[in-house]
């Protein structure tokens, strides 16, 4: 089982190995049972987001399809992701 | 009729529940060593705990949560813990100030030993809080708060100098002793603006479940309660100022605070002066107290409220117990209250930014307050409010030990 | 909620409320299944101070040890509506939620004036 708390503060890479920032929250939709993950939030200043002082929309969301995989403290995800 | 007669009595009980000890402890003896000089920092501590209750007040009116939910929720679970950790201990050595405070006032009404008063003081309060309703608390301590008037009525009686009150109206800076001066200004910023008062007066918007209706209310509230109340503090100043500043004596009992009404107004004075303070310290105590339960309980999501019974939020009474209990054993190892407040106050400035900067951010954040946001006076009055918490945060300790606690 | 949201914003660290209103803790973690390739989905609420280890490093589990490391888990099902709190379907006590204060309520009640 992972948590939300796993995900928080990740650091983002691309597989050919660009830093993207770090995960500071993910996107999700309600369905009938769940809340179904569509997305990371990702970027620098995402605090500021946070704090509800800026929007998340000027930052980074990235689609939850382009995540390849997770390893350690890092989540790396495909390179026409970083947009 | 009936709304106006229910303002008036709330406003009363806020002007006799703003003094507390480090109010009585900071203005007097600024008062003592620098007389009027000093004065100027009353008006601008007041107008800080009016912006932030205010925001604080409207926070709660139009999200329903109090000052710790929204901290939770806005600057992350780690800030959180530090500002609930730093709050819980500023917390208990304010509450243990009070106590003392209390127990002293009653050794010199009764003569009874210290220690039995400490203990005394602490049972009744926890009866008083188990079996009456918080109403009528409120109204008990904040009328019999208002007999600290006769400090005003002594500040005038004694026939200040009006042009050297006036000029302390002036921010300045004292050539004689910067340091000690710098401490003061501090000590009386803190005194103020006691994080304590927040989170008391959130919770409590929450509980009598104000809605964006009450914003005005609580708008008045904020600015001619703590207003008013801050009037008592520029009394208690000049009181210091005039009663000791001439006669090299020190204020550093509650006593002899007591002493500078006797001396203009006679025996009867003295004896208004120390009930005033007894129910005013005493009232303190009580939201004190309360603000440390409501913290822990909002921090890990318990049931919480002063107008539950105690059955009803069995935690959050436990908590208030446990800090009663620790705060009785804290000044029954003989610590001198006047002195602990002293500490307990310039502590709490260095945790006021954990405390103000949260407020700020979710009085702003627009998902949660949609078009009650701050606007841009709030706003402006916060930030400006937020350099002076910052700055008078980042010198507290430095002051603190270059003037060995303001005692040179 | 409707429409896409941010999870951590506004489920993370709300006020748990059971279906009477009782307040019956925080959200402290949520619990996500799937992973990469499929379609993750947050399936439980994660309440307690069991749970703080992983929010604040040592600070949270000697906060969390304190406060008696507790732990519970509510599936996503018995959550009715999500606004500035989350609602619970049910009652706490029913969900394993809010054991502390029910625990400690016998005691109290022994004392006079408990329920006044």
């Amino acid at each position: 089982m992972r948590t939300f708390s796993s995900f928080q503060k990740r650091k983002v890479v691309t597989t050919s190995g660009r830093a993207l920032g770090r995960c500071h929250d993910l996107r999700g939709e309600q369905t009938a049972t769940a809340v179904r993950i569509t997305g990371l939030c990702v970027g620098r200043g995402g605090w500021l987001a946070h704090f509800g002082v800026r929007r998340h929309e000027r930052h980074g969301v990235i689609p939850w399809d382009a995540v390849v995989r997770i390893e350690g403290k890092r989540i790396i995800v495909r390179d026409d992701a970083a947009g | 009729m009936n709304k106006i007669l229910g303002l008036a009595l709330g406003i009363l009980a806020a002007i006799g529940g703003f003094v507390d000890i480090g109010d009585l402890v900071f203005n007097t003896a600024a008062g003592a060593t620098f007389g009027y000089q000093l004065m100027w920092v009353i008006p601008i501590g007041v107008v800080g705990i009016i912006v932030y209750s205010e925001m604080c007040g409207r926070v709660a009116a139009v999200s329903g949560k109090a000052v710790f939910d929204a901290v939770r929720e806005r600057v992350g679970f780690k800030a959180a813990l530090g500002a609930l950790v730093s709050s819980e201990i500023v917390n208990l050595m304010t509450l243990a100030c009070e106590l003392g405070g209390v127990a002293i006032v009653l050794q010199l009404l009764s003569g009874v030993p210290y220690r039995w008063l400490i203990v005394a003081a602490a049972v009744s309060f926890a009866i008083v809080i188990w079996v009456t309703s918080f109403e009528w608390i409120e109204r008990l301590f904040g009328y019999g708060g208002l007999c600290m008037l006769v400090f005003a009525v002594a500040a005038v009686k004694v026939g200040p100098s009006w042009g050297k009150v006036g000029h302390g109206f002036e921010p300045h800076i004292s050539h004689n002793n910067p340091m000690l001066y710098l401490y003061f200004v501090i000590g009386l910023l803190g005194a103020a603006m006691t994080p304590y008062e927040v989170y008391f007066y959130s919770s409590g918007g929450v509980e009598e479940q104000w809605k964006p209706k009450d914003i005005g209310m609580n708008r008045a509230n904020a600015i001619v309660g703590y207003g008013l109340g801050g009037t008592l503090s520029l009394a208690l100043m000049m009181v210091g100022a005039t009663v000791f500043l001439g006669h090299g004596i020190e204020p550093e009992h509650l006593g002899t605070i007591a002493l500078g009404v006797g001396d203009t107004l006679g025996k009867f004075g003295l004896l208004l002066a120390l009930v005033g303070i007894l129910f005013a310290v005493g009232g303190a105590s009580i939201d004190t107290v309360f603000a440390g339960a409501y913290n822990l309980a909002q921090f890990c999501g318990w049931e919480w409220g002063r107008y539950r019974h105690p059955a009803g939020a069995p935690r959050f009474a436990l908590t208030w117990i446990v800090l009663l209990v620790a705060a009785t054993l804290i000044v029954m190892t003989g610590v001198d209250p006047v002195v602990l407040t002293e500490y307990a106050v310039i502590f709490s400035v260095v945790a006021l930014p954990l405390t103000y900067i949260p407020i700020l951010l979710v009085a702003n954040d627009r998902s949660y307050m949609g078009r009650y946001g701050n606007g841009r006076l709030a706003n402006t009055l916060g930030l400006l409010y937020l350099l002076v918490i910052l700055a008078v945060s980042l010198t507290a300790i430095p002051l603190m030990i270059l003037t060995n606690a303001g005692q040179n | 909620m409707r429409g896409e949201f941010d999870i951590g914003l506004h489920l993370m660290d709300r006020q748990l409320l059971d279906k009477d209103g009782r307040r019956c803790g925080n959200v402290d973690d949520l619990a996500i299944e799937g992973g990469p390739g499929e379609v993750p989905e947050v399936v439980a609420l994660l309440v307690g101070p069991g749970h703080w280890g992983r929010r604040a490093g040592w600070a949270g589990r000697l906060a969390g040890w304190i406060g008696g490391g507790g732990k519970a888990r509510i599936d996503w099902r018995e959550v009715d509506d999500v606004d500035s709190a989350v609602h619970l379907k049910r009652d706490a006590t029913t969900l394993g939620l809010g054991s502390g204060d029910d625990r400690l309520r016998p005691y109290l009640e022994r004392i006079p004036g408990a329920r006044r």
